[in-house]
């Protein structure tokens, strides 16, 4: 996985068993210095136990760790220079707010004054300034939460790492500070990774997203692509909305299939051989209308629409066990209704084919 | 002992309904407490100072000015110093290896804590003078190890005293020390040692502190219960070490002499409650951090 | 390197401690079984030849009897006392909780002997002398202490909106609480039950000043024993109760956990 500036953190071909079952499969990854990168996918899936591997609280059975030059595979959390903010911030409940924030500069011995001064420029960069003889417990949980990230990040650390550390907060404070979040990490320069479930977190705050599915990584790339051009069947459907179809390769060639579907003949974007069973996906900002352009199209009878403000989701009913998904901007006149019939065609170009799952799998 | 903790009040709307039944429903404990409980201990205080010509001191001029019953209170003191020194010395470690362990090992650590509890002090107390007689297993392990060359004497000494006193009162330290280091969140240490701190310092700076009121709950505990202990130094020392407790026992029960009696209980009474207020202040203080 | 020293330590400690904490019970176990009246440890043989006479042990059946009344009626009585109180604690409308909630459980740390006297000069002093109702109002004193603790502790884990519910779906308040409140709170009422039990059963220092030539409790007659005529017929006796204080205790476990009641119910 290549990606652009200094290789900073490698993790290379980590594995980890708990008992039976593999949590981690050889798992590849490289972050720049200053990258934002979140680990995205469903419970277990690994994403918490890779961080920890990075963190140190948990050792890999296989595979390496390198930070900053460094192979840190087998040092503990304390040497590793490593921040972490926990999903359930951990603050120090007999420390006031100043004295979690500087315990991380304590434990490297720094003489008082220049403890001092980087508390403060740590709660000011989170906005807190003034709060440091606060009692934890005195705090709400969005400030609790800033507490964390400034104890994190007081001693410059060479990656910061985030284990859902947003999800405790309610959707609003979290949307702002996922925001302000990203705004702070990009004015200190920081190398971070987040660990998240949530898909709209992972695309807003990062620079790269790595899909992870069953311990392995299914797709590295920004969100931009990850998102429209995603490189499995499990990442479509993690990630954003779609319209499936299964069928059967009737004809290949140039990059491009031909498949038989219950609602018609598709094409699509792929490299199959005739007979294969495929899956065929195109994202809802995709289809319109039927307007006689070309490309794919099915007709059906709409189920539901759900008017989102800018834009409407369409629900249509197309042959027996297929439902399209469109996402009609509310500009281009009113939705169609729950039960009329109607048209929507899509381009080529936005029309992707997977292989077919395994049926158990 | 474990502080008692009492959650946020009902919402407003309830109140007038709930508040009724609630003091009816705290009324009889309170209730019979004040009759059975406070009372007495008022009506204590009032024979103490009970003279044949109305108020008097005399029972508590006896009882702090002669040299014999300062050394008795004295004595009750140590007793309850060194038992609660040697209960935190072993009891502590002890909370934490039992909040780690799993399995069988945790319930056979967990059932040797409770069932010397439901013993009585009087078999425990007589089994301790078995164990530590000249031909007893003690000093039978002794004597076969090499460590000493005759039997030693331990029964009716300080030793036995403090050896018995302390296994009556040790599962009273580890307790309140267990329930608090089960409750403390793994997550800090780990925080801990992101931040720097390698096991030992993330111990001693973040650990050890948050356990400080399971252990003021435990030598508060303690304490309280052996400075008025009767039937260990009674049974394990008898006459050659009295204490407050043996005092007012006698006083009552041989001499006849209420009013000193009631003295000498008072004064174990304050000592008491002096350790309970200095404790609640204590980990009051520690709550409020 | 010091972290694995310390960890070592505080096994030895733990493991030292229990070995030390079950000798006393371990030695009167053996001596109970000893062929001959003296307490001679190691046994040269085996006998349960003191397991009977406990029953011809002088007074023994009247004190049996007494204790378990006595243990037995104040563990009720304070379970409802205690119990009404900690409702009302925990739904929080009443002022100064808090100080009220260590009130009541102040007493488990007064000494016994101090509460003894004070009672045997109040009872004199009011001219109550019916030495049982005595005993029984003392063991209340004794007990309620133990069941406030843990049924506070309890309460302030129910979570009172299963009573709304309840009251929803049909049931009147005393209803709600027979079906909803007190199975979800067996736990702790058993907890309350077996300390409170154990504290009055066990209890000497208030029972020896309220306690008469006629009426003693077990406790009082066992050091009666141990003064008179020390014989492991005692020895067996404390086993006895020993053996059912494990099963009770079995038992406790079994339902929910021995940790439970150590961590946070106590």
């Amino acid at each position: 996985m290549s990606a652009a500036g200094v290789p900073h953190l490698v993790i290379r071909r980590v594995s980890k068993r708990f008992g039976a079952a593999t949590v981690l499969d050889r798992i590849d990854l490289t972050v720049a210095r200053g990258e934002l990168v979140t680990l995205l996918g469903p419970s277990g899936c690994g994403k918490t136990t890779l961080l920890r591997m990075v963190a140190g609280l948990d050792r890999p059975d296989a595979g390496a760790v390198e930070l900053a030059g460094r192979d840190i595979t087998r040092a503990p959390p304390h040497r590793r220079n490593v921040g972490v903010v926990f999903q359930s911030y951990a603050l120090f409940p007999h420390l006031t707010v100043a004295g979690n924030v500087a315990f991380g500069l304590k434990s490297r011995g720094l003489p008082r004054a220049r403890i001092e001064a980087a508390v403060e420029r740590a709660l000011s960069l989170v906005h807190l300034e003034n709060f440091g003889k606060r009692r934890i417990v005195e705090l709400s949980g969005g400030q609790q939460q800033r507490v964390a990230l400034a104890r994190a990040i007081a001693v410059e650390p060479d990656v910061l790492l985030f284990d859902e550390a947003l999800s405790a907060l309610d959707r609003k404070l979290r949307e702002e500070m996922q925001i302000e979040l990203r705004r702070l990490l990009r004015q200190i320069g920081a190398t971070a990774i987040f660990v998240t479930h949530d898909q709209d977190e992972a695309l807003t705050m990062s620079d790269r997203v790595a899909v992870m599915h069953r311990g392995r990584i299914e797709q590295v790339a920004e969100p931009r692509i990850v998102y429209a051009r995603p490189a499995s069947l499990f990442t479509l459907g993690f990630v954003g909305l779609s319209t499936r179809v299964s069928g059967l390769v009737v004809a290949a060639g140039e990059g491009r299939v031909e498949v038989d579907t219950e609602i018609g003949r598709l094409t699509a974007i792929g490299n199959f051989l005739v007979g294969s069973p495929v899956v065929v996906a195109a994202r809802p900002e995709q289809l319109r209308p039927d307007s006689g352009g070309g490309g794919n199209s099915a007709a059906g009878r709409v189920r539901s629409t759900l008017f989102r403000g800018s834009s409407s989701l369409v629900e249509v009913e197309a042959g027996a066990s297929t439902i399209l998904l469109a996402q009609i901007p509310s500009d281009e006149g009113a939705p169609a209704r729950p039960g009329e019939a109607i048209r929507l065609a899509w381009p080529v170009a936005e029309t992707f084919a997977f292989p077919a799952p395994e049926t158990g799998s | 002992m474990t502080e008692v903790v009492v959650p946020a009040p009902a919402p407003v709307g309830t109140v007038d309904r709930e508040r009724l039944r609630g003091l009816a429903f705290l009324a009889p404990a309170l209730l019979f407490l004040l009759i059975a409980f406070v009372t007495p201990l008022v009506l204590l205080l009032g024979v103490s100072v009970a003279g044949p010509r109305g108020l008097s001191l005399d029972a508590y001029a006896k009882l702090l000015g002669a040299d014999y019953y300062l050394r008795v209170i004295w004595n009750s003191l140590r007793l309850a110093l060194l038992t609660t020194i040697f209960a935190l010395a072993i009891g502590y470690p002890g909370a934490f290896a039992l909040a780690r362990a799993r399995g069988l090992l945790r319930s056979v650590l967990l059932s040797s804590l409770f069932l010397p509890l439901a013993a009585s002090v009087i078999v425990k107390a007589f089994a301790w003078t078995i164990l530590l007689r000249s031909d007893g297993i003690v000093n039978r392990i002794l004597l076969a190890t090499g460590l000493v060359a005759a039997p030693i004497r331990m029964i009716f000494t300080e030793t036995a005293l403090i050896v018995g006193s302390v296994n009556i009162f040790l599962p009273f330290m580890i307790l309140p020390i267990y329930a608090v280091v089960t409750q403390l969140d793994p997550r800090l240490s780990e925080a801990a040692a992101t931040l720097g701190a390698p096991p030992v310092a993330a111990f001693l700076r973040v650990t050890a502190p948050l356990t400080v009121p399971g252990v003021i709950a435990g030598v508060a505990l303690v304490f309280s219960l052996s400075v008025s202990a009767y039937v260990v130094p009674t049974l394990l020392i008898g006459e050659r070490y009295p204490t407050l407790a043996s005092t007012i026992a006698k006083a009552y029960l041989l001499a006849r002499e209420p009013v000193f009696g009631a003295a000498a209980g008072v004064v174990l009474l304050a000592i008491a409650l002096t350790v309970v207020t200095l404790s609640g202040s204590l980990a009051g203080r520690e709550a409020g951090r | 390197m010091s972290a694995r020293i310390a960890i070592a330590a505080a096994w030895i400690c733990a493991l030292a401690a229990m070995v030390f904490l079950l000798s006393p019970l371990l030695v009167i176990a053996a001596a109970s079984f000893s062929p001959t009246p003296v307490f001679d440890l190691p046994l040269g043989g085996a006998s349960l030849r003191w397991y009977a006479r406990i029953g011809a042990l002088d007074g023994f059946w009247p004190a049996l009897s007494l204790s378990l009344q006595i243990a037995l009626l104040s563990t009720a009585l304070s379970l409802v006392l205690g119990t009404l109180a900690a409702i009302a604690l925990a739904r929080g409308a009443v002022p100064g909780a808090q100080a009220i909630a260590a009130a009541l459980v102040a007493p488990l740390m007064m000494p016994g002997l101090v509460l003894g006297i004070a009672l045997l000069q109040y009872f004199r002093a009011i001219g109550f002398n019916a030495t049982w109702s005595a005993l029984l109002v003392a063991h209340v004193v004794v007990t309620l202490p133990y069941v406030a603790r843990t049924m506070i502790a309890g309460m302030a884990r129910f979570d009172f909106t299963l009573m709304e519910a309840a009251r929803m779906l049909g049931c009147t308040y005393p209803q709600a609480v027979r079906r909803v409140m007190i199975p979800a709170l067996a736990p702790s009422f058993l907890v309350a039950s077996l300390f409170s039990f154990l504290a009055s059963f066990d209890n000497y220092p208030v029972s020896i000043f309220l306690t008469d030539v006629r009426a003693k409790t077990l406790p009082i007659k066992m050091l009666q024993y141990i003064d008179e005529a020390p014989d492991p017929t005692l020895a067996a006796l404390s086993t006895l109760i020993l053996l059912a204080t494990i099963v009770l205790l079995m038992a406790s476990d079994r339902m929910f956990g021995l940790h439970r009641m150590a961590g946070t119910g106590d």
